[in-house]
């Protein structure tokens, strides 16, 4: 790699500035969470605190047991729905991403028009839990996020339709390769990095995803982390902005103060953030052997 | 090419159409069938059925399994029923209900309220009329409330709902920390109106820097919103609102009343002399945690017998408390909390029969209120409760004010005893207002209502939060005009001429 | 449930008449592998998409539930009238466009320049850690957002009043009722929370593009910025294209986090921050009315859809490859 670079310093100090940008509101997050409750309401936020605590997670740990099986939901529904979404996502671009496939076109705007048109809310939300009946199953928690609209079909089909050269296509099919052979050997290979991408775009949507559980769970035991955390929120949220007669305080009593709710979203964000480092690993791996292509 | 895009799109729909169909027709049946194996199956009591309730959840429910057990053991046994409860959160309510209605699901008992569209189910025909069912399987409820709330729940002349039995009335007045009373030596005895608070709040200020003599309770619940909501009847969204002095059923526009225009007045020249605290319109914690973080004195709030108690322990200070205006029961007195028949239920004679047991037995109504004894409370000699030694948080904590007949329930350590009897003497002694029991169906004009609303949020809590200035208020009033104000406060006149016509009043 | 197409195909083949069916039948055959692929596809796009799709009646229907979804009453465009007929239609509709519009802009150009920037990195493990740093914020949800907003803009308690400005000089600001601020801080709000994501898309293509181009060029003589701008920049050109004619797609639809919960649903803030999305959910909030919200997503889908195939249009003119569809 003989390429000229631009100079490293300005770079790395764009980048740096850039880099605290983002992470600053994370570390007030964490301490925070960290602070004494009083604390925040009387001193304000802040990165160095008057008084720590560690109350917050005190609090949580006593309610570890739903956190946990929270935590299990959330593995699951990322795992599985991640690997089946990135296989169906593949398998439906490669073909729209073959200039020669029959009706490609219109095949192709099919994916697109999910993308502009859908049923709403409630059409959706019968045809899942009455024709297929998944309300209170795992199953309505990974399959509304799949395909994620058709979005990363897009995406996937226009990498491989620009980055995968046609004539090694061609050739594997007149050595006698199969369709499924030349998908699985050839394209899969040269496409991680989109691969890679579009993989942890699924983990991150999966794993943060509390809609569906809004919508389609009403059993405490399949609250994932994110539908815990949310609902927890949302409820003080509630109560804050609605007036429902004089029995407010009676509920608010039992709910979380600030340093908690920070703490909650440590807890939501901390696996991933702890996960993350070692998918770009392979992410990073993934894009260095798209890069060099024959 | 073209042609085929069109050729496919077409064939795309009728699949689709076909398989409509096919859902369109198992719904029908659906419904259909219930309604026959319904009625046969509730006339005799030889087949166990399975209930499901569902209600509005606030804190922890983590043991909701184990009492709903304990609650089927009785159930079963008296009405060879066993229940399914489904606690859904207060944010989530809205949106699964309206799911839970749209579809076919099991449910036969659901929480409903004025404050979450009430009248706009009962008028989509998501809610089972009650009387019949009322009258043959649960006669006792009636002798359980005054008829007056008891038939408070009416639209277009059927019962749809069951009140919960609670306070059915307020009082409206403020709570503050009595440490700092007590140590400024404050006279609270000639506290009698809002306007008198005038120079408690001063004193603070002087005296204790760093702590706002007021605070609101909640963002909605603003310091004007407090003084006026006395005088006047709400009708629901406040939106064309009913004086409750002048004792008739005339549909006003509360903005330009003088009793609202007096109270944003009075907010605005307390938050301008710093009886207020600056952010008390944006801030995102409530009143109490305030208070319990030593920054607010006190602040306004609806209140009821035991509420100083009830606030002591939400705040951590003890709190004492200035009643300011006479109890009122308002349109929603009896509306506020309910329990109703959805059409989704395939045997609502055995929900009705549930529901009759959340009236008249004791054991399932304190199961359902304050969980297993032994394990989420244990009794003291007195009667009152508490929780078991050793255990700090409950893991069972049900908002029992939404649901059933609360007076049989034990009483909480800390509550006066015979609270039950209080409230029940507090609601008696409640000013009713004349359209008790009226329900306004938002439907007719809802294009109005989306834009009212809009435009009641931007302004309605800076304003009567003090935080803006009170010549706001005509610009307030000109924008809800033109949001169609006086077409929902015309059609709530027909809608309450109406109702008054049909209930004799 | 077998596509169309194939249902079609099989249907045609049944005649058995012309060679032109003979043809397309050997296509068939030859293509069966990848109509196989797509099966599974389709099929979850069926229902998960088309299926729910007989709800834009609803839009048009006074629902009654005694009568069924089917059954209720046709009202015409009844439920369509708050989205036209008030006086804040027309702001909320500015606002909207405006705001995904400069957002459209700001963040492709933004996650391009830090994309370039992160390929000049010549540290594997410094790029991949700003690459981590950076996407950061993609990575939790909008709720969490607000409250992190909330704790740097809070009047009484927040970082900014409590640390910041008085380091300034400056007096607190009411974050929360000066709605001035707000579209500089949505702006902000969006790009640190989606730059990140935009970025590594665009960081996939850039480290896709073939080192060749680049040495050659710099043979050539051509500085940095004549490669950005004549190798990069035009390679890249496909995914800009792709992800802006998406994002012209979703123009009428807006990031509700954002416009609700990060302003946390403060009324003096409305005039600024005020989109359809927050519009329509306030306004149905206190009447649960899912024809209106039904009208307001069909409104936004339609005006979404025709934007598209204009701006779709346009490119297919330019490039047909780089066209959607």
């Amino acid at each position: 790699m003989k390429t000229n670079h631009m100079n490293q310093y300005a770079v790395h100090a764009i980048l740096i500035l850039l880099t605290a940008a983002c992470v600053f509101p994370f570390l007030l997050l964490i301490t925070s969470s960290l602070t004494q409750e009083q604390a925040i309401v009387r001193d304000g936020y802040s990165l160095l605190p008057k008084a720590w605590s560690i109350e917050a997670y005190e609090y949580l740990w006593n309610k570890s047991t739903s956190l946990v099986k929270a935590y299990g939901i959330t593995v699951t529904i990322t795992i599985v729905g991640t690997t089946v979404g990135l296989l169906i996502s593949a398998l439906l671009a490669y073909p729209l991403s073959r200039g020669d496939m029959p009706l490609r076109g219109t095949l192709s705007f099919i994916v697109f028009f999910t993308l502009l048109f859908n049923g709403g809310l409630v059409p959706t939300y019968l045809v899942f839990t009455e024709v297929f009946d998944m309300k209170n199953t795992l199953l309505a928690l990974i399959i509304p996020g799949l395909l994620t609209n058709g979005f990363f079909i897009l995406l996937i089909r226009s990498f491989f339709s620009t980055s995968i050269p046609v004539p090694i296509i061609e050739s594997a099919y007149i050595d006698g390769a199969t369709e499924f052979k030349i998908f699985y050997q050839i394209v899969i290979p040269l496409s991680l990095p989109i691969l890679a991408t579009i993989g942890l775009m699924l983990t991150i949507g999966y794993w943060n995803d509390w809609f569906n559980g809004l919508i389609y769970v009403t059993e405490p035991e399949l609250y994932s982390i994110q539908n815990l955390l949310n609902r927890m929120l949302s409820n003080i949220q509630f109560l804050q902005q609605t007036n429902i007669g004089g029995n407010n305080s009676t509920a608010a009593a039992g709910l979380p103060m600030n340093s908690v709710r920070m703490a909650m979203a440590v807890a939501g964000i901390l696996p991933i953030l702890c996960v993350y480092p070692f998918f770009q690993k392979y992410f990073v791996k993934g894009l260095t052997i798209g890069a060099v292509k024959g | 090419m073209k042609k085929k895009t069109t050729t496919l799109l077409l064939s795309i729909m009728l699949v689709l159409s076909l398989l409509l169909a096919a859902c369109g027709s198992s719904e029908n049946g659906g419904s259909a069938s219930p309604g026959g194996s319904g009625s046969e199956a509730g006339a005799n009591d030889s087949e166990a059925v399975e209930l499901t309730m569902a209600f509005i959840n606030l804190g922890t429910m983590s043991d909701v399994a184990a009492v709903q057990e304990e609650i089927n053991k009785i159930t079963k046994s008296k009405i060879n029923a066993t229940v399914k409860l489904m606690p859904i959160d207060i944010a989530a309510w809205n949106q699964q209900v309206n799911l839970l209605l749209a579809g076919n699901e099991p449910l036969d008992l659901l929480v409903t309220s004025s404050f979450f569209n009430y009248s706009s189910q009962v008028a989509k025909g998501q809610l089972l009329p009650l009387d019949e069912l009322l009258e043959k399987y649960a006669p006792e409820i009636k002798n359980t409330m005054p008829s007056e709330i008891y038939n408070g729940t009416k639209i277009g002349g059927s019962i749809y709902g069951v009140s919960s039995i609670r306070d059915v009335g307020a009082d409206y007045g403020m709570v503050m920390r009595k440490d700092l009373i007590d140590k400024h030596s404050i006279d609270l005895s000639g506290v009698k109106t809002f306007e008198d608070l005038g120079t408690v709040f001063q004193t603070i200020k002087d005296k204790e820097p760093g702590i706002a003599p007021l605070v609101q309770s909640t963002q909605t619940g603003t310091v004007a919103y407090q003084m006026y909501t006395p005088q006047i009847d709400p009708l629901g969204d406040s939106l064309g609102v009913i004086l409750l002095d002048s004792n008739d059923l005339k549909v006003v526009n509360l903005l330009e009343t003088d009793i609202f225009k007096n109270k944003v007045t009075l907010a605005r020249k307390w938050y301008e002399a710093g009886y207020i605290m600056q952010d008390v319109a944006t801030t995102q914690e409530q009143g109490s945690s305030l208070v319990k973080a030593g920054k607010a004195l006190g602040y306004f709030n609806n209140m009821k017998p035991g509420f100083e108690a009830q606030e002591s322990k939400t705040t951590g200070y003890e709190m004492t408390s200035v009643h300011l205006s006479e109890p009122v029961i308002q349109s929603n007195g009896a509306s506020g909390f309910m329990m109703s028949v959805p059409r989704n239920s395939e045997n609502p004679e055995r929900a009705m029969q549930l529901l009759n047991l959340l009236y008249t037995d004791a054991e399932v109504m304190n199961l359902l209120a304050n969980g297993i004894e032994g394990k989420h409370y244990v009794k003291n000699e007195d009667g009152t409760i508490k929780l078991p030694d050793g255990v700090k948080e409950t893991t069972y904590q049900f908002n029992q004010w939404e649901v059933g007949n609360n007076f049989l329930t034990y009483v909480w350590e800390g509550t006066d005893k015979d609270i039950w009897k209080q409230t029940k003497k507090f609601n008696e002694s409640a000013k009713v207002s004349p359209a008790l029991g009226f329900s306004f169906d938002a439907t007719p004009v809802k294009t109005e209502v989306a834009a009212a609303t809009n435009v009641v949020n931007q302004y309605k809590v800076g304003l009567e939060s003090g935080s803006l200035d009170p010549a706001l208020i005509e610009e307030y009033n000109e924008k809800l005009k033109a949001a169609g104000l006086d077409k929902i406060i015309a059609e709530k006149q027909k809608q309450l001429d109406e109702w008054a016509a049909a209930n004799g009043k | 449930m077998e596509t169309p197409q194939i249902a079609q195909a099989v249907r045609a083949g049944e005649r058995k008449e012309s060679g032109r069916l003979n043809f397309i039948l050997r296509k068939l055959k030859r293509y069966r592998a990848l109509f196989l692929m797509i099966i599974p596809g389709m099929i979850y796009l069926i229902i998960n998409n088309y299926l729910p799709m007989f709800g834009v009646v609803i839009a048009f229907k006074d629902i009654n539930y005694a009568k069924g979804i089917l059954g209720s009453d046709w009202i015409g465009f009844k439920n369509f009238e708050y989205l036209f007929e008030t006086k804040d239609a027309w702001i909320i509709t500015r606002n909207t466009i405006l705001y995904n519009g400069a957002f459209i802009v700001i963040n492709t150009v933004l996650a391009i320049a830090v994309a370039i920037l992160l390929n000049e990195v010549k540290k594997k493990l410094a790029s991949r850690f700003y690459q981590s740093a950076i996407l950061l914020p993609y990575l939790i949800s909008m709720v969490v957002v607000g409250y992190l907003g909330l704790s740097l803009l809070n009047v009484e308690s927040g970082f900014i009043n409590k640390q910041l400005l008085p380091l300034l000089g400056m007096d607190p600001i009411a974050w929360y009722t000066e709605a001035k601020y707000w579209p500089y801080i949505l702006a902000i709000v969006n790009i640190w929370k989606n730059v990140g994501y935009l970025c590594i898309i665009y960081l996939a293509s850039i480290i896709g593009i073939d080192h060749e181009y680049y040495e050659a060029a710099t043979i050539d003589g051509a500085n940095k910025w004549h490669q950005i701008r004549s190798i990069t920049v035009p390679l890249i050109m496909p995914t800009i294209t792709i992800m802006t004619l998406l994002a012209i797609g979703r123009i009428f639809y807006s990031d509700f986090g954002l416009f609700y919960q990060v302003p946390l649903n403060s009324g003096p803030l409305q005039p600024t921050t005020d989109v359809i999305d927050t519009y329509v959910y306030r306004g149905l909030m206190t009447l649960g009315d899912i024809g209106m919200s039904s009208a307001a997503g069909l409104y936004q889908s339609l005006v979404g859809f025709v934007l598209v195939l204009a701006a779709n249009y346009a490119v297919s003119r330019k490039n047909r490859d780089q066209a959607l569809f």
